[in-house]
């Protein structure tokens, strides 16, 4: 019997992607389409005076120009006031692109400007101006906040804040008193586009009382409540099509949706809406920026004596709740005595942040790891040592008390120790290597699949995810194995959200570990219903069949056998006398599967230009079980890659009176091909209890210890340490000089 | 977004060019490999009433070897010069310092001349043409011209072409035998827009020629620089080249380090033009 599970499979749709047959949202046509074109404000923070839409309703081919006036603000639209600069404040719909582009440049809107809250330090002081009136700041996102004396922090008195998480264990002080080392020092990570390659798109169409969606979205269900809250339609009116997603790191949910619809149901035509790059870059929901404090203390021997973290992230001009995943892994990584975290999310007249790639944890990794490895250069011990003797296991407290369950940080840490490429490190002049550690918590969401035997024998299986990361490939791998046969023997048809069982979104490293327990469920109940056929045909007990390549037999008789294809062709014939063959999976798993990584950097820093050059690169990682190893060795690659542009140049800016000076790809740089080293790529398999065939998500890990290692080399190269991201040639030249750090 | 509409013209002689250039004079862009002005406008940083393709004119995609200089049609792609056996033998510091022009896609379809008429102060290649003491070929309604690279980058993106005028060939003097040369730049990646770099080349005669990009409103020779080098003195040809900058802080970089990295690169150009030049008398 072959087995499927385990074993490099391409990607099912591997090959259209890179031969460019693939159809994203933007190539979409639908007859009588309209375009619609967005109208910016330039300003982060200002009042809407007037709009002046008489030039823009004259030209030819203009449908309408709208503001939220008339159509609300669906989840984009300023409304009589704007928070952020990019923010749109009137959308123009036209019968073609240019035209509405053309259109949108002749809306004059007047602005009464009003001062912007830029910097999220500022932001935070008590006397700081609110950025968003009481109206709308919605439930306070602090979904982390669950610390033993939250109740004593009265942050929420100052106007910003939107969201706060607090975790304390024993008395901090004292503990940073016991140590005989404390390593006390601030990092700064930068807010971070996603750099997905195909920016986002929506196509909207109504047809008679209902509507179909076209989207390239990580989360098909998530967009369709959103579509109906928006539109007031019940859920079984609207239909959306996940496309194939062109890259999403989180910032693709929704976006465009509610708009598009609330557009094309206004106009009674369909209406398509993708942006342009600079378009995006504007309305992007970036990576939070983060500032983080840690105060870390230790004995001679290197056991931990307390661990002191404030953390401040910038939420932009929308509450967001990034800081509880933070706070919390921050405080949960190693066993510690004494712990106060501390968390603070703040309101800023700047896009608002979203996800990329396990939100909040590159940022909280960022700076324990760097700070974990200054004290082991203070204490003089290896980076490995220093981590393994208080890295955390089964049963010991994270953050908030809880005990974590079976996790493989040790495993992961031993097993990076042990590589050769850190065992038989050799270091050049101006060369260093870097250790870091990082985690995610995983995630859960109900989930349903479904699996057909087709009458011919082959195998369908249904599902409601977006496959962005090769999971539908891994479901038919699943499907194979469980009936014996080859992956290719499996279709996998992610259907849209009218036709699929529902899934949650692709987000959360949770899709294999959740829709594919449902896909297993499913398989394995359309073979009992297979057994259970072949046994009245073979008239021997079901318990006492086994099958494989496509044949039902009798253990230890195997020329008593039947054809899966003979049995199912009974499923599917006029007059048949047999119940066609349809697998069920439902699955509410309510335990996650934390994932950790570890990294070792190689770089090698220019002295004379303070360039740093990653030269070799490790990444080390638990998977549960690496279902496609392929897929996962790819995961990890391109992690890796985001991190090296996390830590060496990539960064959201904006002007000190909230423009965003990065709005393209020439000024927002993200790593290329050359810039990325050879990377070797080790699993670890410490399985997950409630994983299929033992794995866990394997995501986002990957993104997180990145920066933290290339930092921690380049620390180890030149005995300098810089800790505001990303490490750019000027920063680095400048704490080589001695005027920073 | 995509450019705002244009009027598309598609002139098949060097005439036909310079008669829509001369009667929409400021109003016509001329597009050869498109490489800066196409994105240009799709940003819509910048809008012409016409766009004068010239792709179309016969006879303007040449490298060739005259007396004393490379000559490079306005159609010859950077893809072509850098691979030109004639480039590598008559001017080799051209083709070297096209490595760092944008990628091999963008060389593909962009022109030296293009990138020349451009006259973006990080440009590699106006760099090279100012070190060499090169100059430009210039044909409008009032006849032909030769122009200097010192007389012809005025500032940032503007030149002493006059609306009317095509670039119809650029001149790279031809490095002695025995000369050793060198191009060296610092960029965010390779590939992006030049922070600093640095033609060199060390002539047979002792003398050394220095060209800087990145750190001016227009590319520069640092002529001071250039005498220490010739005498050896590597550090202070570099702390002259520094001085001789007047940079701009951007978002990429502050001006001190841009003038520290003048400093730097042009003593390492320096001396791995030397080095080679050592190596070729040796050879």
């Amino acid at each position: 019997m072959p087995e499927a599970i385990g074993v490099a499979q391409r990607r099912l749709e591997g090959g259209d992607k890179v031969s460019g047959r693939t159809a994203y949202v933007a190539d979409v046509r639908v007859p009588n389409a309209l375009h619609a074109e967005l109208v910016s404000s330039p300003y982060a923070h200002a009042r809407v005076v007037s709009i002046d839409r008489t030039a823009a309703e004259a030209m030819p081919g203009v449908v309408a120009v709208l503001t939220a006036d008339e159509i609300g603000s669906l989840g984009l639209l300023a409304k009589g006031e704007v928070f952020y600069a990019g923010q749109p404040v009137a959308v123009v719909v036209a019968d073609d692109r240019r035209l509405a582009a053309d259109a949108a440049q002749v809306v004059r809107v007047r602005y009464e400007r009003l001062p912007a809250v830029v910097d999220p330090v500022a932001a935070l002081r008590e006397d700081a101006p609110a950025v968003l009136p009481a109206e709308l700041r919605s439930q306070r996102a602090d979904a982390g906040a669950h610390g033993a004396d939250a109740a004593q922090h009265a942050a929420s008195q100052r106007a910003n804040v939107c969201g706060e998480a607090h975790f304390a264990r024993g008395d901090v002080e004292q503990g940073l008193r016991l140590a005989d080392v404390v390593v006390e020092a601030r990092y700064r990570i930068p807010a971070l586009y996603q750099g997905y390659l195909e920016p986002h798109g929506t196509v909207a169409v109504p047809e008679g009382d209902r509507l179909t969606v076209y989207t390239t979205t990580q989360g098909q269900f998530a967009v369709r409540e959103e579509v109906c809250q928006a539109t007031g339609l019940p859920e079984h009116r609207v239909k959306v099509v996940g496309m194939q997603v062109g890259g999403g790191f989180g910032a693709k949910f929704v976006k465009l949706e509610p708009l598009c619809a609330a557009l094309a149901l206004r106009l009674r035509q369909p209406v398509r809406l993708v942006l342009s790059r600079s378009g995006d870059f504007l309305t992007s929901r970036p990576g939070n920026f983060a500032e983080i404090g840690v105060r870390l203390g230790a004995r001679r021997d290197g056991t931990l004596t307390a661990l002191a973290a404030d953390l401040l992230l910038d939420a932009g001009a929308q509450e967001d709740g990034t800081v509880g995943i933070a706070a919390m892994l921050i405080g949960s990584t190693y066993r510690v005595p004494h712990l106060l975290v501390d968390g603070y999310e703040v309101l800023t007249h700047k896009t608002p942040s979203g996800a990329y790639r396990a939100p909040g944890a590159p940022q909280a990794y960022y700076a324990l790891e760097s700070a974990m490895d200054e004290l082991a250069r203070k204490l003089g011990q290896d980076p490995f040592e220093l981590r393994l003797r208080s890295a955390c296991q089964q049963g010991d407290p994270r953050a908030n008390g809880a005990p974590w369950p079976r996790i493989g940080l040790v495993e992961t840490l031993e097993a990076a120790r042990n590589h050769p490429f850190w065992r038989e490190r050799s270091r050049q002049a101006d060369e260093g290597y870097g250790v870091a550690a990082g985690g995610w918590p995983g995630g859960t969401e109900p989930a349903a699949a479904a699996c057909r035997i087709n009458g011919d024998g082959s195998i369908t299986v249904q599902v409601g995810s977006v496959d962005i990361t090769g999971t539908n490939t891994v479901f038919a791998q699943m499907a194979a194995q469980v009936f014996g046969v080859r992956a290719d023997a499996v279709a996998v048809s992610a259907a849209d959200t009218d036709a699929a069982p529902y899934s949650g979104s692709s987000g959360g490293s949770k899709i294999t570990f959740t829709v594919g327990n449902a896909v297993l469920q499913a398989a394995q109940d359309a073979r009992q219903q297979v057994l259970e056929m072949a046994a009245q045909e073979l008239e021997a007990s079901a318990s006492d069949l086994d099958m494989a390549e496509g044949r039902v037999f009798v253990r230890g008789a195997p020329s008593r056998a039947v054809s899966v294809a003979d049995l199912a062709r009974s499923t599917t014939a006029f007059g048949g006398s047999a119940a066609p063959l349809v697998g069920r999976g439902r699955v509410a798993i309510k335990r996650a599967s934390p994932g950790f990584a570890v990294h070792v950097a190689r770089v090698r820093v220019d002295r004379r230009t303070g360039e740093v050059q990653p030269i070799g690169y490790l990444a080390v990682q638990d998977v549960g079980r690496a279902l496609n190893p392929m897929a996962v060795a790819g995961q990890i690659r391109g992690g890796v890659s985001q991190s090296l542009g996390r830590a060496l140049g990539e960064a959201m800016r904006w002007g000190d009176s909230g423009q965003l000076l990065t709005g393209s790809f020439l000024d927002y740089a993200v790593p290329r091909a050359a810039d990325v080293p050879p990377i070797e790529v080790e699993l670890v398999e410490v399985p997950a209890e409630e994983g299929p065939f033992g794995a866990k998500g394997v995501g986002e890990p990957p993104a997180v210890p990145g920066a933290a290692a290339i930092a921690n080399a380049v620390a180890d190269a030149t005995g300098v340490r810089v800790r505001d991201l990303p490490l750019r040639p000027e920063t680095v030249l400048a704490a080589l000089a001695g005027e920073t750090s | 977004m995509k450019p705002a509409a244009f009027g598309y013209l598609t002139p098949r002689t060097r005439e036909e060019a310079i008669e829509v250039l001369s009667r929409y004079a400021g109003d016509a862009k001329v597009l050869a490999g498109g490489q800066s002005l196409v994105p240009l406008l799709n940003f819509r940083l910048t809008s012409f009433r016409y766009l004068v393709d010239i792709n179309r004119i016969p006879d303007l995609d040449y490298i060739r070897s005259e007396q004393g200089y490379l000559a490079i049609g306005a159609l010859a792609r950077h893809r072509s010069v850098e691979q030109s056996a004639e480039a590598a033998r008559e001017c080799p510091l051209l083709p070297e310092a096209l490595q760092f022009v944008g990628h091999p896609v963008i060389r593909q379809r962009g022109t030296v001349c293009g990138s020349i008429a451009h006259a973006d102060p990080s440009a590699e290649l106006p760099a090279l043409l100012t070190a060499l003491g090169g100059s430009v070929v210039l044909e409008g309604s009032s006849g032909r011209r030769v122009a200097d690279a010192e007389e012809y980058f005025l500032g940032y993106l503007m030149t002493a072409q006059q609306p009317d005028e095509l670039l119809v060939e650029a001149r790279f003097p031809k490095l002695p035998n025995g000369s050793g040369f060198a191009f060296e730049e610092l960029a965010r990646r390779h590939g992006d827009f030049a922070i600093v770099g640095v033609a060199c080349a060390a002539l047979p005669d002792g003398s050394v020629r220095l060209g800087v990009c990145g750190a001016n409103s227009v590319p520069f020779r640092p002529l001071k620089a250039e005498t220490a080098a010739a005498q050896g003195d590597l550090q202070e040809a570099g702390r002259l080249a520094a001085a001789d900058s007047d940079p701009d802080s951007d978002l990429h970089a502050t001006a001190e380090y841009r003038r520290a990295m003048v400093s730097k690169l042009v003593e390492r150009a320096v001396r791995h033009a030397l080095e080679r030049k050592e190596g070729n008398a040796r050879g």
